[in-house]
């Protein structure tokens, strides 16, 4: 026993059991994050439940069982006064009827348990007001009403493929179409105010810019007629009608269907085929009912989208801050001084970052930008409000110490020899350090950028200041030039998050959702992160021998 | 391969050589050197022959590095070094405030103890010298490129393989592709600081062997640790102790018949 002390086996084993810990912990985060995100894309079973209230009422609840706890409750009978109950936690749907989504109900009051499916139920999600739980009762097209329920069904999928068809047509010229029209009319209207504003506002330039706005009035009416057309078909698509619990009678128009299903018919093909489908939609759709709902498509893009330029941003200059300072400063106090401020930096709480991005890249920067340059576009901001440019600014910001720290080290781990050895070619100092030092320094570049985008990409405090919001009605990469909108404001996966989680009036619909995003944000980090590390690794192979 | 054999390999003949009858490449006047407060080279006088190899032979810290590369300045790069006396490379004055450092290094050339290429092709290092000056044509850097590897002795083991990174050669081949990227510039003076102590004894003799072609197309300066190598492959020794130019003349003289003590201590072996 002496011997195993005397040997350190103790520390060891301490070791090993810390790394294990954190191991554990690590992969359990990241199990339940997956798990409980995953399981919402899963067809949830529905189930049909016998509940009789303490007025002697009895009521039929149909709906998905997501969620159950238990309570203590006061209970004479029972040794000390009171005993456990457990209350289960239905999604029963059907809001415009219900006014609810989810309910908790008493196991006290449920008759009979809860182990009974509800035969040939229907699920319909809906473009508004959620899900509807039922049973089919009829589709009606172009006045005709098909009461076979085989025969229905077989029709209301065809009305749906063609809905969503429809659907995603009308979508494309609205967002797409007509909003390049929007642009280009919105372009002329500010440059109608420049020209104004330069008293260069002629007769011959009034013409020209009233030809070109009815040109683009012109190209509008026909979109707009066309999907007034489309809409038109969209409404003749007919009806379904359902029965919900309780035995109402609900009509659902097959223009606001999604997609619907039979959860409790479904093969375990199937279902996996609905699981792979549901992670499809959610991750290419945008956001309906208040974020509650649909994808988060326009949080992927702007994340990736702010990672990207702050990349961009932060890179040269880390690495130009960083050259300077080892390359050329002169040792001393000062030097030391600005070391010590960097590492410090580092240790600022973003939110300091994004007061200040708010202070000085939005209110003074963005608002001398549009004095300058956008002045006729007052009193509209268009740098001078929170955006994309701003919020990218601020994260280069936030994640500068980490560049430059990690850019030093590289520089400093670059061996004597081969400075000498560019320099007795007779290169400068300025060539060796871009054509010998710099390349072989981009691992260690990398390696910072890699912090950088890891720091920059789970950021959120900040980002509320200077750019983020729960919806933005324009991505900020879209077709129509100059691609990446620097002066709009974007969504962002950890801003949805916050914002799902916590200031979303439907929480518990919402709760899946929390931890679905996250899992997405953490899985977008990581392929993010991923990227960079396989670049650094091709360079590292590069330089390998280098090493010893 | 014994002493006598490499002799007759590089086929060496020393015994007309007179300093006095060369023509001038440096001279150094009264050269002084302090890190510092330290001086470390005390009032050195000498010439360098042009196309011959000079040796410069001495105990560690001798000052025997530091003189070689105050001749391409490599010096200038510690900030503590400052430097007294005359310094001239065919009649230009190497200090002055006119002389771009740049450029005289392109006028001499330096190789260094440990290979160093750079993490590029073998191709690119040879050609690195040609870049910085501006040359892209591609068909001069293709002969400047081989010519350099031919004259390094290096063109038939890789000229199947020049744009294979140079760090994948061996440490004897990655010195001479140093050589070679040294030559590829066609500098006056070629410094060689230690070339061989980072090698094993097969390159050594191919750098000797080299050192003995190079000299017709180039000024060549070496030290050495080692006095045998001196003694095969140099036209002149010089011998340093303690900062001091203590004997310089011609090879065979000064390793057969030394005119100073301790210079006669040091070739046989009494301290070092």
């Amino acid at each position: 026993m002496k011997d195993w002390f005397r040997k350190g086996e103790h520390w060891i084993w301490f070791s090993a059991s810390t790394v294990s810990i954190s191991m554990v912990l690590v992969f359990g985060l990241l199990g339940m994050i997956a798990y409980k995100g995953l399981i919402h894309f899963w067809p949830h079973e529905v189930y049909h439940v016998e509940v009789l209230h303490a007025d002697g009422q009895k009521e039929i609840v149909v709906g998905e069982l997501h969620d159950s706890k238990t309570k203590e409750v006061e209970d004479p009978t029972a040794e000390n006064g009171h005993r456990e109950m457990a209350q289960y936690l239905f999604k029963v749907g059907n809001r415009d009827v219900y006014g609810i989504d989810f309910r908790w109900i008493n196991a006290d009051e449920i008759v009979g348990g809860i182990n009974e499916l509800e035969q040939d139920v229907l699920v319909i999600e809906r473009y508004e007001y959620g899900n509807v739980y039922g049973h089919i009762q009829s589709v009606s097209v172009d006045g005709q009403t098909i009461s076979d329920k085989k025969q229905a069904l077989k029709i209301l999928q065809q009305q749906v493929e063609k809905g969503s068809r429809l659907h995603s047509e009308i979508r494309h010229i609205e967002k797409i179409s007509i909003g390049e029209i929007n642009y280009k009319i919105e372009g002329l209207r500010l440059e109608e105010k420049k020209l104004r504003a330069n008293n260069a506002f002629d007769a011959q330039e009034e013409a020209r810019l009233q030809a070109e706005r009815s040109a683009l009035q012109e190209e509008f009416d026909v979109q707009h007629a066309s999907v007034q057309l489309l809409y038109k078909q969209a409404d003749s698509l007919g009806q379904v009608t359902v029965e919900i619990a309780g035995g109402k009678q609900l009509v659902v128009p097959v223009k606001k269907i999604v997609h619907f299903w039979q959860p409790n018919n479904m093969t375990f093909a199937q279902e996996v085929g609905f699981f792979f489908n549901a992670v499809g939609n959610f991750l290419v759709d945008d956001p309906r009912e208040a974020n509650t709902e649909g994808g988060v498509f326009p949080a992927i893009v702007g994340t990736v989208t702010m990672v990207m330029l702050m990349a961009v941003f932060v890179t040269p200059m880390g690495v130009i801050a960083a050259i300077y300072m080892s390359e050329y400063a002169k040792e001393g106090t000062v030097l030391k001084m600005v070391r010590i401020s960097i590492n410090n930096l580092a240790g600022v709480p973003s939110i300091v970052f994004g007061i200040f991005g708010l202070g000085f890249f939005v209110y003074i920067m963005g608002s001398s930008i549009d004095e300058l340059f956008y002045s006729y576009a007052l009193p509209s901001p268009t740098f001078g409000s929170p955006g994309l440019l701003w919020a990218s600014l601020t994260m280069a910001l936030l994640t500068l110490p980490v560049v430059i720290v990690s850019t030093q080290e590289g520089l400093s781990r670059i061996p004597r020899a081969l400075r000498e050895g560019g320099l007795a070619l007779g290169a400068t100092k300025s060539e060796t350090i871009m054509r010998i030092i710099l390349p072989m320094t981009m691992p260690a570049i990398m390696t910072g950028l890699i912090l950088a985008i890891a720091r920059a990409a789970g950021e959120v405090a900040p980002l509320m200041l200077v750019g983020v919001v729960k919806l933005a009605p324009e991505l900020p990469l879209d077709t129509i030039a100059p691609f990446v909108h620097l002066d709009r404001k974007f969504m962002h996966l950890g801003f949805h998050i916050y914002d799902v989680g916590f200031q979303s009036p439907n929480v518990e619909a919402s709760q899946p959702l929390v931890y679905a995003t996250s899992l997405l944000l953490v899985l977008v980090i990581l392929s993010l992160n991923f990227g960079a590390i396989t670049i650094r690794n091709k360079l590292r192979e590069k330089y390998k021998s280098l090493d010893n | 391969m014994s002493e006598q054999n490499i002799n007759v390999a590089l086929d060496r003949d020393h015994r007309s050589l007179s300093l006095e009858n060369e023509k001038v490449a440096m001279e150094v006047k009264d050269w002084n050197l302090y890190y510092g407060s330290k001086q470390a080279l005390k009032g050195i006088n000498m010439i360098v022959p042009e196309n011959r190899v000079t040796a410069f032979i001495g105990p560690s810290g001798c000052g025997k590095s530091t003189l070689l590369r105050c001749f391409n300045r490599m010096n200038d790069l510690i900030d503590i070094v400052r430097v007294e006396g005359q310094m001239t490379l065919h009649g230009d004055d190497v200090y002055a405030k006119e002389m771009n450092v740049a450029s005289l290094r392109r006028r001499v050339g330096m190789v260094f103890q440990k290979p160093n290429p750079f993490p590029k092709s073998i191709y690119e290092n040879v050609a690195y010298g040609l870049r910085l000056q501006g040359i892209s044509d591609k068909n001069v850097l293709d002969e400047t490129v081989e010519w350099a590897l031919k004259g390094a002795g290096l063109w038939d083991e890789v000229k199947d393989r020049l744009n294979e990174n140079a760090l994948g050669m061996s440490g004897g081949q990655q010195q001479r592709l140093c050589i070679a990227r040294a030559i590829a510039i066609k500098p006056e003076v070629l410094l060689l600081d230690e070339p061989t102590s980072a090698l094993d004894p097969i390159s050594t003799l191919a750098i000797e062997e080299l050192i003995f072609e190079l000299k017709k197309e180039f000024t060549i300066l070496i030290v050495t640790h080692n006095m045998q190598q001196a003694a095969r492959v140099s036209d002149y020794t010089a011998f340093m102790y303690m900062g001091e130019l203590i004997e310089y003349t011609d090879t065979d003289s000064l390793f057969t018949n030394p005119q100073v003590k301790r210079t006669e201590d040091y070739i046989t072996g009494r301290y070092g």
